[in-house]
């Protein structure tokens, strides 16, 4: 599971570059949580494209967290452009009309609270939305559909979180960021770990194996790992599978979207 | 000799902007004094086509780019990768070489991978032969990209008597670990050494670089000579123009201290298979 830090930041910093270009885009935007995998990002997009061509984007719910404080450092330390912007009076004035217990649900309205001003920021300064879910989210289905999982590209998707955290280590993100508790922000005290029930260096190792090196679920319980964790990672994999694909189309006509009508996303312009 | 590789980033689905570029680097080439350019697998077109595959193809011996292609090998080999239409609504996924104005030879992509994220087989017809054929430079085979990888494809460019080998390739790179570079680099440069060394030929391999639907080209172009050395090599992701020179001659050298070619039997190989072949159950 090592990865050779400077080689990957070479390729995803090429990666941002040559997406931009393609698509006539200068600008890149980034939502930044003062979490690791956005901060790690935003370092990226920073390499990639120079500090002057990246819009840190500081989304908070009201003054939540004090998370944003470390935002507002990788911002400062960058020395790229940020908006910020408190989504609070938007989520609020939803959850008057139709109010709700539901810590989950009001953390996936936030998440695509958050989505709603990248995109019209997108249109608005004519720059790309550089995506931050990471591989382990991707696969366990750990992120909100059409919120923090929304984006043009993903520099980020086919990195571990425990990868993740060694690129931020090369890439000189901050001690304080990078041995943060990871937090989907979700509510106050909320970690990722204690949600899902599983600490990033098990779930990875043991995705690595699954997905990376093809073994099966009996295979992995075989390499020792134990069976509970097992049986709940399989679970989450494939209860997310919707989360990975578009939405599948009846197919009615002789020529379909998404069945044979086949196009590169990456179609020069 | 000097031969030059472009290890370039192709415009997808754009010939027009391809030529272009095949044009600047020709006239590099000339000016590095390099006798032969090697170009990517569809060079000329991009890879990841899918639909776009019949409007970028082109009839050699009809498209005015290959008019200009012919033009530019006045004084020069080239070779190319791009989309033939070899009868109307047949596709190929094929490679030219050009010298001395004309076009010497096409080979057409006889193993389209179409597994995991390959899906070639989908979108082109499948080439049928791999033949040698003469050049400036002796007796040269040509393969693209995964054809590489089926060692009996280098034998059989062996057995014809290739001295060359030129290979063109769009190779992603898939996994990373500790070290520089792609886990699949290697098994690309394995195979270059191996083939040159065993059949006693050059391997050129040029591999293309750039993103496609999040696709990392791999680079890492190459040549090895027929002592198995590596001769030159090109980084792993970046764009490059690699000129190296060679020397033929190195091919008699070996020849004389390693008599694979002499003491190869293709005709015992040709019944042992037949045999094999005859067995196969329905």
């Amino acid at each position: 599971m090592k990865i050779n830090t400077s080689f990957v930041e070479k390729i995803l910093t090429l990666f941002i570059k040559e997406e931009l270009a393609k698509f006539h885009f200068q600008l890149g935007i980034v939502g930044i949580s003062g979490g690791l995998d956005s901060t790690v990002c935003a370092f990226l997009a920073s390499k990639a494209l120079g500090p002057g061509n990246v819009i840190g984007f500081i989304l908070p719910y009201g003054d939540t967290f004090g998370r944003d404080i470390d935002a507002l450092e990788v911002v400062r330390t960058l020395g790229i452009r940020s908006e910020i912007i408190n989504i609070a009076p938007m989520v609020d004035a939803y959850y008057n009309e139709h109010p709700t217990d539901n810590k989950i649900l009001i953390g996936n309205k936030m998440a695509r609270e958050r989505m709603s001003i990248l995109y019209d920021f997108s249109a608005r300064e004519k720059a790309l939305i550089l995506g931050t879910s990471n591989k382990t989210e991707l696969l366990l289905g750990y992120g909100t559909i059409h919120g923090d999982m929304a984006c043009a590209i993903n520099p980020l998707g086919d990195l571990y979180k425990t990868q993740i955290r060694e690129l931020g280590q090369h890439l000189g993100v901050p001690d304080k960021i990078r041995k943060k508790e990871p937090t989907a922000g979700l509510w106050e005290g909320q970690t990722d770990e204690e949600e899902l029930g599983l600490t990033y260096e098990e779930v990875d190792r043991l995705l690595y194996q699954m997905v990376d090196k093809r073994k099966t679920a009996d295979e992995a319980i075989a390499m020792g790992f134990k069976k509970e964790m097992v049986k709940r990672v399989v679970l989450l994999l494939k209860n997310s599978e919707f989360k990975r694909k578009l939405p599948p189309i009846a197919k009615l006509s002789e020529r379909t979207v998404g069945h044979d009508f086949l196009f590169p996303y990456d179609r020069e312009q | 000799m000097k031969v030059a590789i472009a290890q370039i980033a192709p415009h997808l689905g754009d010939v027009d902007k391809n030529l272009k570029l095949h044009v600047d680097l020709v006239e590099k080439a000339k000016k590095n004094e390099a006798d032969l350019l090697v170009f990517p697998e569809l060079s000329l077109t991009g890879y990841t086509l899918q639909d776009f595959v019949p409007d970028v193809a082109l009839k050699p011996d009809q498209a005015s780019v290959f008019d200009r292609l012919k033009q530019l090998s006045e004084n020069i080999s080239l070779v190319v990768g791009f989309v033939e239409e070899k009868d109307k609504g047949l596709f190929f996924n094929s490679a030219a070489f050009l010298t001395d104005g004309k076009i010497q030879h096409i080979h057409r992509k006889v193993f389209l991978p179409t597994y995991g994220m390959f899906e070639e087989l989908k979108f082109f017809g499948q080439g049928k032969n791999f033949q040698t054929f003469p050049s400036p430079f002796g007796k040269t085979g040509l393969m693209i990209c995964y054809d590489f990888l089926h060692y009996g494809a280098g034998y059989l460019l062996f057995a014809g008597g290739a001295e060359v080998v030129i290979v063109l390739s769009a190779a992603p790179g898939r996994g990373i670990t500790g070290e520089e570079g792609w886990e699949t680099s290697h098994m690309w440069e394995l195979m270059g050494e191996s083939l040159s060394r065993f059949s006693t030929s050059f391997v050129i391999y040029a591999n293309r670089v750039g993103f496609e639907d999040g696709k990392s080209f791999a680079g890492g172009s190459f040549i090895y000579n027929p002592g198995g050395k590596l001769m030159a090599k090109a980084p792993y992701g970046e764009e490059e123009f690699l000129v190296a020179e060679i020397n033929l001659d190195e091919i008699r050298t070996f020849r004389k201290k390693w008599p694979y070619k002499r003491d190869e039997k293709p005709e015992i190989i040709l019944e042992a298979l037949k045999r094999i072949v005859r067995k196969y159950e329905d």
